[in-house]
């Protein structure tokens, strides 16, 4: 609600000046509002103990999260709910700020090599991270930053088919492909994580689709019901209201497996084993951010996610149970994903 | 389900979220370089905290208000707040000069009002029928709608034709930096990765409008001038008469039912409906020759136009779950943070917030018309205050807008760029505002045009009636626009010829 | 002054002509795609199309110019020279206006958000003031370009989250 005051006082104030500030003579001074939301930055500007090892490291003015992905997805979504419970773990203020383009490149070109403070950190998603990496958007992966933890996965994208279509799962739709080679067609946006989930299944799993340019997942969607594709993948949570009402219908999910709650979908990995796109939302720091700061930043938030709160809100938005690591298996987990996306290079 | 729809909105903590809502989204659109979508993208984590009906009311709110409140800078600065008011400076600012502001800003205000109604009223009543035409709107339907738009540059270009195609073929070449559309290969970056986004609409906008307006009046600082400008504006009721309301329903009823139509296909936008609606409006008119010169059709053209495509917008955003622009794609992110999945389940799992969101923008577009009537008065007063302090400051503003657009400093770059390519462009007599056009209808053609490429060979065009009947629109509007620029063209040369052997008669002045 | 009205199309057309030669030669180094979902019309094939009718449209309006000129030359008018140098004397508030603009973008990374407003504010409210009226506006020119440059950056800053650059305030910790 502070928040929400500031704002409202900042546009107040805004209006006040776009229209009368001309003449100069009897304006506002700028000191007379004080912002409620600004009060953790009064540390003095020295940046802690960095690097002395062992010792432990506790923020003392605001965090800036520089989000790759825009405002109203699911990525900042998680971001921001994250800043939230950190901001009561770690009693500073946790700004989330969006930086968006390229399916994160721009974000994370811009901060990779940021301030290594700890005061600076970058959410994303690591189908993007290592997408695009794999697809040679840009020339670094989840190594030229200091990951912090990976706290979360996403519903997951399904193939999806229309309901009367012949096939019931992936095997059968890959066979129908084969019997009549180039007729179905298959919707994806070049490039990003569909384009590589399309590639492995032409090469690994012999699909003969006819691939198809169809956008991002909304316009995936209108050309599927509107029959200009004949499969295509879709975010779970796109295609969900259609499967239940029964136009469309689910064929597998690209997750290694199914989410937590919806136990019952096959996944794509049961007939094409590569077939694993799981979009995990990970925090990192710049290069060069000292171990001691990563831990404490990773603590923070391994305890700002246990709370029953958190489990609701992910259960919700998700469909997922908590899903949070530490720094070695947050490490652990983005260089499985590099080597196996990377894998996919020689056919992308 | 409908009461109780209503009364969720009807609580008080609601309307007064709306009642801010509505005002913060008009100071957002009236202000140059700060948009609509900017002000859903500041408020959209502070409704994660609210209701749902709560948090979308308010969203709902910013929208409306963002999209209305673009008018206010279009007719008192020529400079327009956001990309849907750009046709509102044709006529508003003229009339404006003409010291009738008060007439401007309330023919705008008032079919604002009757633009968003008509919109809500045609998602309400008839959001399945049209969601199946939105349906139908795939690669091939849109190449030919964008052909069909990007024709309506050489009706809006006037007697120089080459100049004014030149204009929106540039603004394509612009829109082709970045990476391209499908395969996402950068084009035209020089390996600058800031580049990769392309350039951004609005920062195109303020480059075109607020940076040249700035030095339009930069020339005329040594020219004897009056710094108060015109404080004597009279403002009666809504500042037009019964009679000339009546007069115009027609054009409002057409202009809203184009900016609807362009509303409910994705990717289009209110900057393009605007544009569209003026034109269809100057061209269908008994008074094509005034317009331009400050009469009340123009900005009701525009006005009704851009506030019918908000309600255009929603109906495949509810119904389909898609959304059609980036503020739109905001308010799907704001539905689907409170469990509110928008497509065809909507009505029979969300049924209230549906109705409550149906409400709160009758709600938003009430509050819109009465805080814009109640506040002319002191937006007119922006006519006193002196421009050469104003413009300084709607410069700093408008490079805050291009850096908040991507929190980035290389856009203010652009800004500076594209300000001295508008002052240049103003100088060479070639117009800018079809550049606006070329510069967002360019993408959505070249990417479906590559689709139908891919399609042709599987797909032909026999099976596309509406792909058919838009191409054969196109040819006669380019046959009918390219006849009456021939007749305007021969107008303005003979006027031309006999200056020029004036002055040539004359020798050196 | 009507005389110069052929130019208007000639000047323009040339620039207009190069820029899209410049433009066109610019395509062959575009990397196209082949991978799987390929368009049989590459990334190429719209720069080249939009590039061509640019060329087309600026040798249009040269030759329409040319073709002006010449009948304004039958017809015995002279052709009238300016220098760069006058033509930048007369639009020397113009030029002024987009040097303190650049010199503002320019700065702003380095030297922060708020003293370049500041500065900027009171260079350009002088800029667009005829020079006589100097000596009344100093005072209120630098009223205003003090409060809109404090105002907006803390609102923006601090209060809507626009990243606008710091500066040279960070040594005060902000």
């Amino acid at each position: 609600m502070k928040r929400f005051l500031s704002l409202l006082l900042a546009c107040m104030m805004l209006l006040s000046l776009a229209t009368g500030c001309g003449g100069g003579s009897d304006q506002q001074t700028p000191d007379d509002t004080d912002a409620p939301q600004t009060d953790g930055t009064d540390g003095t500007g020295d940046t802690g103990d960095t690097g002395d090892t062992g010792e432990a490291w506790t923020p003392e003015k605001t965090i800036n999260i520089y989000m790759t992905h825009g405002a109203g997805g699911d990525t900042d979504y998680m971001g921001r709910q994250l800043a939230t419970a950190l901001e009561k773990i770690l009693g500073v203020s946790v700004v989330v700020t969006n930086v968006t383009g390229s399916n994160g490149a721009t974000c994370m070109q811009q901060y990779k090599d940021g301030e290594t403070d700890g005061y600076t950190l970058i959410a994303t998603n690591t189908a993007a991270l290592n997408g695009n990496e794999a697809t040679g958007m840009v020339d670094f992966g989840y190594d030229a930053f200091e990951p912090v933890a990976v706290y979360g996965i996403q519903s997951g994208e399904n193939i999806v088919v229309p309901a009367d279509a012949p096939y019931d799962d992936l095997q059968s739709l890959l066979d129908a492909s084969n019997a009549n080679p180039g007729q179905i067609r298959y919707g994806i946006s070049t490039g990003g994580g569909v384009y590589i989930q399309a590639c492995v299944l032409t090469n690994l799993g012999g699909a003969q689709f006819n691939i198809i340019d169809a956008g991002d997942g909304a316009a995936r969607l209108t050309a599927l019901l509107g029959g200009e594709v004949d499969a295509t993948s879709l975010p779970y949570s796109t295609a969900a209201d259609y499967i239940e009402n029964g136009q469309l219908k689910s064929l597998c999910t690209c997750l290694s497996k199914a989410p937590d709650l919806l136990p019952d979908q096959k996944a794509a990995s049961e007939t094409i084993p590569e077939l694993q796109i799981d979009t995990e939302y990970v925090v990192l720091a710049p290069k060069g951010t000292p171990a001691n700061i990563v831990e404490a930043l990773n603590a923070a938030i391994l305890e700002a996610t246990s709370t029953d709160e958190w489990k609701t809100m992910v259960n919700d938005y998700c469909l997922q149970n908590p899903f949070v690591l530490n720094v070695e298996e947050t490490i652990d987990n983005l260089k499985n994903q590099r080597e196996l996306f990377m894998s996919f290079v020689p056919f992308l | 389900m409908i009461l109780e729809g209503l009364m969720q909105v009807l609580q008080p903590m609601t309307v007064v979220l709306v009642a801010i809502g509505v005002a913060v989204g008009i100071i957002f659109g009236s202000i140059p370089g700060l948009t609509a979508t900017m002000a859903i993208v500041m408020f959209l984590p502070v409704t994660y905290s609210m209701t749902a009906s709560e948090g979308i009311s308010m969203l709902m709110a910013l929208y409306i208000g963002g999209i209305s409140g673009g008018l206010i800078s279009a007719i008192l600065l020529n400079i327009p707040g956001t990309p849907s008011s750009v046709a509102t400076c044709f006529d508003g600012k003229p009339l404006a000069d003409k010291g009738e502001a008060g007439k401007a800003l309330g023919t705008g205000v008032v079919f604002s009002f009757l633009g968003t109604i008509i919109g809500i009223g045609l998602l309400v009543i008839l959001a399945p029928v049209l969601c199946d035409f939105a349906l139908k709107f795939q690669a091939y339907e849109y190449c030919a709608l964008a052909l069909f738009s990007l024709s309506m540059v050489i009706a809006l270009t006037g007697h120089d034709m080459p100049k004014g195609l030149i204009s929106a073929v540039l603004g394509a070449l612009l829109a082709t930096v970045g990476l391209a559309p499908i395969d996402s290969r950068p084009r035209f970056t020089f390996n600058m990765y800031q580049l990769n986004n392309g350039f951004a609409l609005v920062v195109l906008l303020i480059g075109l409008f607020a940076i040249s307006e700035v030095m339009a009046y930069a020339e005329s600082v040594r020219q004897k001038q009056d710094f108060t400008i015109r404080s004597n504006v009279k403002i009666k009721g809504v500042g037009f008469t019964f009679k000339e309301f009546i007069g115009q329903i027609r054009n409002a009823a057409v202009s809203a039912i184009i900016g609807v139509g362009i509303g409910i296909l994705p990717g289009i936008g209110g900057g393009v409906s605007c544009m569209i609606s003026y034109t269809v409006s100057k061209n269908t008119s008994k008074r094509r020759e005034l317009y331009g010169t400050g009469i009340m059709d123009g900005v009701v053209a525009s006005e009704t136009a851009n506030n019918g495509t908000i309600g255009g917008a929603m109906i495949p955003l509810l119904s389909l779950g898609i959304p059609g622009d980036a503020a739109t794609a905001m308010l799907l992110g704001g539905l689907q943070v409170h469990n509110v999945a928008p497509g065809p389940l909507i009505y029979e799992k969300n049924g209230v917030v549906v109705y409550a969101i149906f409400f709160a923008m009758v709600l938003s577009a009430i509050f819109m018309m009465l805080f814009m009537l109640l506040g002319m008065r002191f937006f007119i007063s922006v006519l006193k205050v002196p421009k050469n302090y104003l413009l300084p400051v709607v410069v700093v503003l408008c490079a805050i807008g291009a850096i908040g657009n991507a929190n980035a400093l290389f856009d203010t770059y652009c800004m500076v760029g594209f300000g001295l390519m508008s002052y240049l462009m103003i100088k060479a007599k070639i117009p800018t505002v079809p550049m606006i056009l070329g510069f967002i209808l360019g993408p959505t053609f070249e990417q479906n045009l590559r689709r139908v490429s891919q399609l042709a060979s599987s797909d032909s065009f026999i099976g596309h009636p509406i792909f058919c009947v838009l191409i054969v629109a196109t040819i006669f509007v380019v046959i009918f626009s390219v006849r009456a620029n021939l007749k305007d063209a021969k107008r303005a040369q003979e006027r031309e010829l006999a200056e020029l052997s004036q002055a040539a008669g004359g020798g050196d002045e | 002054m009507k005389n110069k009205q052929y130019r208007l199309d000639i000047i323009p057309g040339i620039v207009l002509a190069l820029f899209s030669i410049g433009y066109l030669a610019m395509i062959p180094q575009i990397q196209t795609f082949d991978g799987m979902g390929a368009t049989p019309l590459t990334n190429h094939f719209i720069p080249t199309l939009w590039g061509s009718v640019l060329l087309l449209l600026s040798l249009w309006i040269v030759v329409r110019g040319l073709r002006k000129r010449k009948k304004f030359l039958e017809e015995g008018g002279k052709v009238e020279k300016t220098s760069f140098r006058d033509a930048l004397m007369e639009k020397r508030e113009v030029a002024a206006s987009f040097l303190s603009l650049t010199i503002y973008v320019a700065l702003m990374g380095v030297v922060g958000f708020a003293p370049m407003t500041v500065l900027y504010v009171f260079v350009q409210i002088l800029i667009l003031t005829p020079r006589e009226k100097w000596k009344k506006n100093i005072v209120p020119a630098l009223v205003t370009a003090v409060i809109t440059g404090c105002v907006l950056f803390y609102i923006f800053r601090y209060m809507l989250n626009v990243l606008l650059p710091i500066g040279i305030l960070s040594v005060f910790g902000l």
